[in-house]
């Protein structure tokens, strides 16, 4: 034995010694890094109370059914911005998520070649494409060559966007399920499609749709490719090949117009942005969850396998 | 590096040996003793009491060394052997103080002729010596040469008892048909002991078969 | 007392022991072969030339030491290394005169003949206690809900698990405890029907009492089953198993009865190594 008792017990002694100081150094890290939480916290914090405060004075039936009002006057409502955004972000999403998910599922499962590797290259770099390129990319693509501002084109701009998004977290959630439960499937004689679809996917299911849900809040707010392919109207949607109105066109729209009441208006527009895509998060958990307890899946977040 | 279970071995060899000392001693003195009429029934009691402790503290440390180190292989086959040859240490004092025990019931045996035992008490001695050392050195070639004694004392054996009957002194008839069967008794636990160190050797059986066969056969 | 003098009889088992013995017994009917066997990962050959016959209805232990081979081996025996990159597996394994390695065969459905049991319990956590049972069934066709229903209770009885779940077979499988959750992994190996069972340290992932009842198991299920269990606990080899294999560096040293290889080992190693005097 190299070290004896005496020496042991100088060793006790020292570490007794730097206890207190580190006790403090603990304490203070503690508070530092609260510190920079609560900075963080605080803009955010901020932005919703803002917008809450100067937007909730905006809300009635009216406003979140008519048709805008003749510019300045005040009256009307952002009705065909909300129903444009959720028919613009649904159609995204069907175009989106399924080209999105078959990706990820192509890397994470048969992803060990070189094809993969260019495709997963190219799959990030895609993911920080500013999104007015893609907006001008859809413009030259459809907008141009059907002569007309469409649905098509902006669902096909957003859908753009999406898909790096809901391959990228596909394929990391799928990554995610350890391999034993492939190796079981696989002892179990069953064919690899049939282990990939129905076993490492619903295991692998709440970080797919935490990443769905994520690609879905960045394109509700996008509105650079919109202007591009939808343009805006003050109408009801009427068919797909026109026009249409989405929540942040009408708040941008709304927000440089010198009029108070216009921006009111913006205000509201943007306060409902933000609680419409609280409440597709909060639908789309509930609903996955099974509804076990609906409070505490709101507040669990994230990948895990157990229930 | 030392396995746990080395400590344990080797005290059980340390153990072993001292019983085989005091085995070849105890029986020497008896059987001498017996020869040359002269009393040593406190020191061969003594010996064999011993003995008898020692097979005790061995059959303790066996089983304990099972219970902690569930023993294979070569550990294991001199464990098992030594269950039996610790036995036959225990058995060699156990005749040895009953030979010293006959003078005693009988009283006085100084006019017995005690030829015949001269030979029978050689091998044995004989027979012991080599088992020890057969043991200490694991050299099974010492098995035939044990086997040899064996046979030899059993066939002395089967020649004495039945010229006893025609014996007039019965006393001294007695006396010497008593030896005989401790020597013979002696003998078939020397050839135990061989086939167990045997076993630890080769890994295989070899009850001797005829031996038990002839004395079932007889009793 | 460990060093040995050497009379003649022990220089002959030694010539004897250079060769090793794969052959049990000649009259035993082998229900699984493994014939000339070598793995390769890259150019490093984890597996090298290795033969070992297994006899039916009976339980075959492989022991040795970290990184011997023994669970590389093992999984070449139900082509698992068909998922791995860079495993090339040389050789044939036969069950029952069909080699497993043939290209002419459809391996998935030859697989079906071997089941496996894994290391670490692995029921899949989104499936209940049913569900994962029959899932090699299920996801394979089979819908009739009443053979479904009788394989479960079969698989589950046989696996000294029905009685503790038969009341709630719906519940999800990864709130059992680790030992039930490897019997539920067994039961859902015996489901497909297979006639080998491969395990990879079964119990060595649970607790004292789980690893009595997993052995508990297996002892009945050699009644109708080949097994061949990898582990590292020599004593349970010597429990359960009725032959014994030794692999080191990859080669098969020793291979016979379980207890004349523990009790009288004709290899060196073989003697060194299950006496706890190497690795």
């Amino acid at each position: 034995m190299s070290t004896t008792n005496e020496k042991r017990q100088e060793y006790r002694a020292l570490f007794k010694n730097n206890v207190k100081k580190r006790l403090v150094v603990d304490k203070i890290v503690h508070i530092i890094i609260f510190a920079f939480v609560i900075i963080a916290i605080i803009p955010l914090a901020s932005i919703l109370v803002e917008v809450f405060k100067n937007g909730i004075s905006a809300i009635s039936y009216e406003f979140l059914t008519a048709i805008p009002g003749s510019i300045g006057s005040g009256e009307g409502g952002i009705g065909p911005a909300i129903q444009g955004t959720l028919i613009i972000i649904g159609l995204a999403s069907l175009m989106g998520v399924p080209i999105g998910v078959m990706s990820g599922i192509f890397l994470a499962e048969f992803g060990d070649n070189k094809l993969a590797r260019n495709v997963r290259f190219f799959n990030d770099v895609f993911m920080e494409f500013p999104s007015i390129v893609l907006g001008i990319f859809a413009f030259l693509v459809i907008v141009l060559i059907l002569g007309h501002f469409s649905v098509w084109a902006g669902a096909f701009a957003l859908a753009l966007i999406m898909f790096p998004i809901v391959a990228r977290t596909t394929e990391e959630s799928l990554k995610m399920v350890p391999i034993t439960y492939r190796e079981a499937g696989t002892a179990l004689g069953l064919k690899k499609w049939v282990i990939t679809f129905r076993i490492v996917i619903s295991a692998a299911k709440s970080g797919m749709i935490t990443g769905i849900l994520l690609s879905v809040s960045r394109i509700g707010g996008e509105t650079a490719p919109l202007i591009m392919t939808i343009l805006g109207s003050s109408q009801f949607f009427s068919s797909m090949d026109v026009p249409m109105d989405a929540l942040p066109l009408r708040i941008w729209r709304l927000s440089l117009l010198p009029y108070e009441s216009s921006q009111l208006q913006g205000w509201g527009a943007a306060l409902v942005l933000i609680l419409v895509i609280i409440g597709i998060n909060m639908a789309v958990r509930y609903h996955f969850a099974n509804g076990n307890g609906i409070i505490m899946r709101f507040i669990k977040q994230g990948v895990s396998t157990k229930r | 590096m030392t396995r746990l279970i080395d400590p344990s071995l080797e005290k059980l060899s340390q153990i072993m040996s001292e019983m085989g000392d005091m085995a070849i001693a105890c029986v020497s003195l008896a059987v001498d003793s017996y020869l040359e009429g002269k009393n040593t029934n406190d020191e061969v009691y003594e010996l064999s009491d011993s003995i008898r402790n020692k097979y005790f503290e061995v059959e303790d440390l066996i089983f304990d060394m099972l219970l902690k180190y569930q023993p294979v292989a070569d550990d294991f086959r001199m464990i098992r052997s030594s269950t039996e040859i610790s036995y036959a240490f225990s058995r060699f004092g156990r005749y040895a103080y009953d030979i010293t025990q006959v003078r005693d019931l009988f009283g006085d045996i100084s006019e017995c002729t005690n030829a015949s035992l001269i030979e029978i008490t050689k091998k044995v001695k004989h027979m012991i010596k080599e088992a020890v050392l057969s043991f200490a050195e694991l050299d099974v070639r010492k098995a035939v040469k044990i086997q040899e004694d064996e046979a030899f004392i059993d066939k002395i054996y089967k020649e004495r008892l039945p010229k006893l009957i025609q014996s007039n002194n019965t006393k001294c008839a007695l006396a010497e048909a008593l030896l005989l069967r401790y020597l013979e008794r002696i003998g078939d636990h020397a050839v135990f002991m061989s086939d167990a160190i045997n076993y630890i050797v080769t890994g295989k059986h070899k009850p001797s078969e005829k031996r038990i066969a002839s004395h079932t056969k007889s009793s | 007392m460990t060093t040995l003098s050497v009379p003649a009889q022990k220089i002959t088992n030694s010539i004897d022991s250079a060769i090793p013995s794969s052959v049990p017994h000649e009259e035993e009917k082998f229900k699984m072969i493994a014939e000339n066997v070598s793995i390769y990962y890259g150019s490093t050959m984890g597996v090298k030339n290795v033969t070992m016959k297994f006899p039916e209805k009976s339980v075959t232990a492989l022991i040795g030491p970290s990184g011997c081979g023994k669970t590389t081996f093992l999984r070449c025996l139900n082509r698992m290394h068909d998922m791995t990159k860079n495993a090339k597996v040389e050789g044939k394994v036969m069950i029952d005169d069909i080699d497993l390695y043939d290209k002419s065969i459809d391996p998935i459905y030859h697989r079906r003949k071997v089941g496996m049991v894994f290391q670490k319990p692995n029921p899949f956590p989104t499936m209940s206690i049913y569900d994962n049972v029959t899932a090699g069934l299920k996801l394979n066709g089979v819908k009739d809900k009443r053979i479904l229903d009788e394989i479960v209770e079969d698989t589950l009885k046989m696996a000294y698990l029905w009685d503790e779940v038969k009341n709630d077979l719906k519940k999800s499988a990864i709130e059992l405890s680790g030992g039930q959750q490897q019997r539920l992994c067994i039961a859902r190996a015996l489901a497909i029907q297979p006639e080998v069972l491969l395990m990879d340290e079964p119990a060595s992932a649970l607790d004292p009492i789980a690893t009595q009842k997993i052995e508990e198991t297996i002892t009945e299920l050699k009644k109708d089953y080949t097994i061949i269990i990898v582990t590292h606990n020599m004593q349970q080899a010597v429990r359960v198993s009725d032959y014994t294999g030794f692999m080191y560096l990859g080669e098969l040293i020793e291979f016979r009865e379980t207890k004349k290889l523990f009790t009288d080992p004709k290899n060196e190693l073989t003697a060194k190594y299950v006496q706890g005097q190497f690795g």
